[in-house]
């Protein structure tokens, strides 16, 4: 670990809506090294799940990056011309969605589906991209490999298209693949069976994971690194021990707390108040001050930078810095 | 709660059975039933709350529906305190339903759009001819305080209200009736953490204020096993384990139970490790495995268990079990010694 894949800094993203513009990523930095899964936790309208679409090109049409740099390997991605920019999608980074069944082409078989991307991008025969495709599905544990090729998606289980969405996003050997969400719409026993796989995978083949999820278990079983989203913005990076053993922002803490744990039951539990505010209408300063137990007259002027902690473990909190903060 | 042989039956289910006829193929000529519930047989005890878990296509829901008698059984009896629920008259069904209650998942398609807060909320109050006007008003907005809405929320639309908010919209609609049972089918399941820690919070207020009983439907088991005190688990139709929570997760003594709570990821990298993955896919429940309906999967299945479906029985003080290898005697503990 340690060479920087994938670079991001101050990203930005707007909507162009019925209102007007709406900013849902402002100013946005991370790194995947090599060899690394990192994720991104956050909940809804954090802005994970468009930071990710953002970095592979594909934000819906009223989406735009305003500002910010994604470089990969050198090479940055926002300058790329469109053709350039596929060569990379398929090549060096893939992406595998909450729901395969809208990311599959339903008319086509699943054989179909994963021989083309073999042909296109390695120039492979059809016959040879046949072979593959059996054993990338063997990989990814489907045992019936030949009989799940020509099988529509539709006639395949929840937990089967997911893992061709994985073999898919595998075909070509990517360095980085994005996962976002990609548990979360599967039973628990076949959650654990794609997780197993994922992890598997990144030892087998040094492959770099970004996963963008809302679980909190899934991190636990997975990350290395972890980046905590919030309205927007990072609030804080760690490795994951770090992150679960000594949280500093109060958005973290109180995301920790508030999950129902398996092995310890407590009475109540704690909760955040309020919800997370409308993009719309942000929060002046800190944006988590209006639901930080913590928050004053202070943490409403000045938006907080991000602050490192110890080593690579920062926080976007003010009172960080004055140490008036004891988590 | 403690469980408690003493404690009064609120609802029971004896052999309860919902099978689906499906028409398939060339003209709809293949006929097929789906065996959505297949032969259950629970009690749910006054004050407690049951969870009921399992993956999908095992007939929680189903269960639920049943419950609150939004379609009929095929078979088998449910007594509303002691009183089979199909043997009663329109005005006595009407009375009972009152009593039992439901709060879904998604409380944005459950309310009409076109009704304010103050409507969604008194209308089953109108619909029962309780209470009208001012009287009406009070009720309505004592409801909201109830779940921590304000009043000034009374004359505003579902759609001015973030998912929480809606699903406390829901909960004093289902509370307006004063009623015993509250059916939660995946009350929380599509809420973000922050804000399922705040309607799990309401709903244990709630139930110790105002004496609910409330069957938890749920796939999510650190929601269900937080709320619940006791748990049934589920797999294709059949109630597979039923036992105290913490028995539950303890000592879990079907194969099936034991899978499913090792798959649950535990939210700290300390407790990283391997998962005993079961193998393979939930079999369809129009065409469920002969014997016991888990035995292609489980990794304790002998020639007994495709050939004879175990009996659902006490193997323990009120801890039920379907198996005919419960494992009983190894150390099952899921749950990490040290914490």
């Amino acid at each position: 670990m340690g060479e920087e894949l994938l670079k991001v800094d101050g990203l930005k993203v707007r909507f162009k809506t019925d209102d007007g513009y709406i900013t849902t990523v402002n100013g946005v930095s991370f790194s995947v090294k090599k060899g690394e899964t990192l994720a991104i936790v956050g909940e809804s309208g954090s802005g994970k799940s468009v930071t990710s679409l953002a970095l592979m090109g594909i934000l819906p049409p009223n989406g735009e990056v305003v500002d910010g740099d994604v470089t990969y390997k050198d090479k940055d991605l926002r300058t790329l011309s469109k053709k350039d920019y596929r060569k990379i999608r398929g090549n060096d980074i893939s992406m595998i969605f909450q729901e395969p069944m809208t990311a599959l082409n339903p008319v086509f078989t699943i054989g179909f589906q994963l021989r083309e991307p073999l042909m296109l991008h390695e120039g492979l025969s059809k016959k040879e991209a046949q072979a593959r495709g059996v054993e990338m599905l063997r990989n990814v544990g489907i045992s019936d490999a030949e009989k799940v090729m020509g099988r529509f998606p539709h006639q395949l289980s929840g937990g089967m298209r997911q893992r061709v969405m994985i073999a898919m996003a595998l075909s070509c050997n990517p360095e980085l693949l994005i996962a976002d969400e990609p548990t979360t719409a599967l039973d628990v026993t076949i959650q654990a069976q794609i997780l197993t796989l994922l992890r598997n995978l990144k030892e087998s083949s040094n492959t770099s994971i970004m996963i963008i999820t809302h679980d909190l278990g899934v991190v636990a079983e997975l990350a290395d690194r972890v980046i905590v989203m919030y309205a927007g913005e990072v609030v804080e990076v760690a490795t994951v021990h770090e992150l679960f053993e000594s949280p500093q922002h109060p958005y973290t803490k109180g995301l920790l707390d508030s999950m129902p744990k398996i092995h310890d039951v407590v009475n109540e539990l704690y909760s955040i108040e309020g919800t997370v505010p409308n993009p719309a209408e942000m929060p002046q300063g800190c944006k988590f001050h209006p639901r930080c137990p913590f928050g004053d007259e202070e943490c409403v002027q000045t938006h907080p930078n991000l602050l490192n902690v110890k080593g690579d473990h920062a926080a976007r909190c003010i009172k960080l810095a004055k140490k008036e903060l004891v988590v | 709660m403690t469980i408690s042989a003493e404690r009064e039956v609120i609802v029971e289910v004896r052999n309860l059975k919902k099978h689906f006829e499906m028409s398939n193929g060339f003209l709809k000529k293949t006929k097929t039933t789906v065996r959505a519930v297949d032969g259950l047989n629970f009690k749910v005890y006054e004050g407690e709350t049951l969870g009921i878990v399992g993956e999908s296509g095992c007939g929680k829901s189903t269960t639920g529906q049943l419950l609150l008698g939004l379609m009929e059984a095929t078979e088998g009896e449910i007594y509303f305190r002691s009183t089979d629920l199909a043997s009663m008259n329109k005005e006595a069904l009407r009375k009972a339903r009152k009593d039992l209650q439901v709060i879904f998942q998604d409380p944005y398609s459950s309310l009409n759009p076109r009704m304010t807060v103050g409507e969604l909320i008194g209308e089953p109050l109108v619909v029962h001819g309780i209470m009208r006007g001012k009287a009406l008003r009070e009720r309505v907005i004592e409801l909201m305080q109830l779940v921590g809405l304000r009043e000034h929320q009374y004359d505003r639309f579902p759609h001015e209200f973030s998912g929480g908010q809606r699903q406390r919209i829901g909960i004093a609609r289902a509370l307006a009736l004063n009623p015993k049972v509250i059916v939660c089918d995946e009350a929380v399941s599509a809420l973000d953490v922050s804000i399922q820690a705040q309607i799990l919070n309401l709903l244990n207020r709630l139930q110790k204020e105002l004496d609910l009983t409330y069957v938890f439907i749920a796939h999510g088991l650190p929601a269900v096993r937080h709320i619940s005190d006791r748990i049934g688990v589920m797999y294709l139709g059949k109630m597979v384990e039923l036992a105290g929570r913490d028995e539950l997760f303890n000592n879990p003594l079907h194969p099936y139970s034991h899978a499913l709570l090792d798959a649950v990821p535990i939210p700290d990298p300390k407790f990283r490790k391997e998962h005993e993955l079961i193998e393979g896919e939930i079999p369809s429940p129009s065409n469920p495995p002969s014997g016991c309906r888990f035995h292609p999967r489980c990794p304790y299945a002998t020639a007994k268990c495709r050939e004879e479906e175990p009996e659902y029985r006490e193997v323990l003080p009120d801890h039920f079990i379907a198996c005919h290898h419960p494992l009983l005697d190894e150390d099952t503990s899921i749950v990490p010694a040290t914490h």
